[in-house]
């Protein structure tokens, strides 16, 4: 059963990415939310304190970095359509021919 | 005029593949009403369009995966093509017949199934009727992931599984994190989260599977002689395509909306901003790995898994039950429907006026399945309503309807 073996490699690469991007970006997310509702204090926390502008600044940094992900959804959506390729060889991605 | 059966079934398939398949991306949305159910199916919609015209790519050689109708070019086998190629028209006829017949019955029953399951088992069904066992890719030639095994059996019983554990993993995670913030804030936020995950998912559909059909079709033209270049699909294919899909996407399959987004938990904002972001890493980190898998069973797995991830969520595993057991048997019984389509088309002499039966047919179990789900009609507006255990769940999922 070579396609059980091979299979069972994509599998654990395909877990591997779906963890970082398909739970990390939502961790971010919601740090986000929570470095927002620090930041507007008040009735945006149970218990509720003064604004803290800090929080805020954090709040929309993580935003951006989450939009930064959504993004590369996108770019490599595009170009798998335009039979291109995501490389990840230089750490930073490039898009590159199939 | 077989061809012209052909191409229209095939853009019926595109169609039934689009509403089919609305849920997939948006269920969460619409249950956690992050989306009127309207704009959600016309986001969908025009995403799946945009998504088809982006797919530039050639999908050629999809039913290469399964069965042996064609080379590793994409051209089709010469022996299929003697007589104008009625034989290998006939089989893809039949397959999709058995596709658009299973995905149809699925609908009706409220089941996300999927639909390139249905239409490499109608695929499959007409190819062993028409040439036999050998005629089917079983299990590849050992080099990579291939064939029946590799390309459809295995992925399915991974990839709901990878997509429940990343969805649960985000869901366990994002609940810690948003402890002791106001539930109106973090409903507000999650909204936009979710309504962007979700589009991601819709635009990956639509570049996935409305390709699928374009090789279809293509192929049809390549073996009855109307098209020759096996290194792209002519425009009007591709906008034929699009539409279909679109169009289908935007009629939206309400039933399964229902059961995906009602029917197996009930969900709140942060778990669809999880299960969608599930679905859409695993979709597209899956199709840059090269490992072929089917949306609707990432987007179940990662919605059971936002169930099971949030502290003190009911799950209905029964509803669960019966959607595993319609996936084990998609493959299987739209297989048959493709073989029992071929051997009518083939006592009648495999020419037109087989082919005109099969297509008749087609289109008095397609009639005779949309009068039976007005009965029990589901749509936009009754989409939402609180799921009731007590009926027979999904079959009659409008029961609480006016």
């Amino acid at each position: 059963m070579h396609n059980l073996g091979f299979a069972l490699e994509g599998a654990w690469k395909v877990l591997a990415a779906g963890l970082l991007l398909g739970a990390g970006l939502p961790l971010l997310f919601a740090l986000g939310i929570r470095s927002l509702a620090y930041g507007a204090g008040g009735d945006a926390e149970v218990h509720g304190s003064r604004p803290r502008p800090a929080g805020t600044v954090l709040g929309w940094m993580l935003f951006a970095v989450v939009l930064a992900g959504v993004l590369l959804g996108l770019t490599f959506i595009v170009a798998s359509g335009f039979g291109k390729a995501l490389s990840f060889e230089h750490v930073y991605p490039s898009i590159v021919d199939k | 005029m077989i061809l012209a059966l052909v191409v229209v079934t095939a853009l019926g398939f595109d169609f039934t593949n689009g509403f089919h398949d609305t849920a997939n991306a948006m269920a969460t949305s619409i249950a956690t009403r992050a989306l009127r159910p309207k704009v959600a199916v016309l986001l969908s919609g025009v995403l799946n369009l945009a998504g088809a015209f982006l797919s530039v790519e050639v999908a050629l050689t999809v039913t290469n995966a399964v069965v042996r109708i064609q080379d590793s070019s994409g051209t089709p086998k010469p022996e299929l093509l003697a007589g104008g190629g009625g034989a290998l028209l006939l089989i893809v006829l039949a397959g999709l017949v058995g596709g658009i017949v299973w995905n149809l019955l699925t609908w009706l029953l409220g089941l996300p199934s999927s639909s390139s399951h249905a239409l490499f088992g109608g695929l499959i069904g007409a190819t062993v009727a028409g040439l036999g066992w050998a005629g089917v890719n079983w299990n590849g030639d050992g080099s990579k992931l291939d064939g029946v095994v590799g390309k459809v059996v295995l992925p399915a019983i991974m990839s709901p599984v990878i997509a429940g554990v990343v969805a649960a993993a985000g869901t366990w995670l994002i609940y810690r994190v948003t402890v002791g913030v106001a539930r109106r804030f973090t409903d507000n936020g999650f909204r936009w989260g979710q309504i962007g995950s979700a589009s991601l998912v819709s635009l990956a559909h639509g570049t996935n599977d409305a390709q699928k059909t374009m090789g279809v079709i293509t192929l049809a033209l390549i073996a009855a002689g109307d098209w020759t270049d096996t290194g792209s699909v002519p425009f009007w294919v591709k906008a034929a395509c699009a539409l279909a899909i679109a169009l289908g996407t935007y009629l939206g399959g309400w039933r399964i909306i229902r059961t995906l987004g009602k029917g197996l938990v009930e969900i709140a904002p942060p778990q669809g901003l999880a299960a969608e972001s599930a679905s859409a890493a695993v979709i597209l980190a899956s199709s840059h790995l090269g490992f072929a898998l089917s949306t609707t069973h990432v987007a179940t797995g990662s919605i059971l898994g936002a169930g099971v991830g949030r502290p003190g969520a009911q799950v209905r595993w029964r509803v669960a039950g019966r959607m595993v057991a319609a996936w084990l048997i998609t493959l299987p019984a739209a297989a048959v429907v493709g073989a029992v389509m071929w051997w009518i088309a083939h006592l009648l002499g495999d020419g037109l006026p087989g082919a005109l039966a099969v297509f008749v047919i087609l289109v008095a179990a397609a009639a005779g399945m949309y009068v039976r789900s007005r009965r029990a009609p589901v749509n936009h507006d009754n989409v939402n309503d609180e799921w009731e255990d007590a009926r027979p769940a999904g079959r009659v999922p409008a029961g609480a309807a006016s």
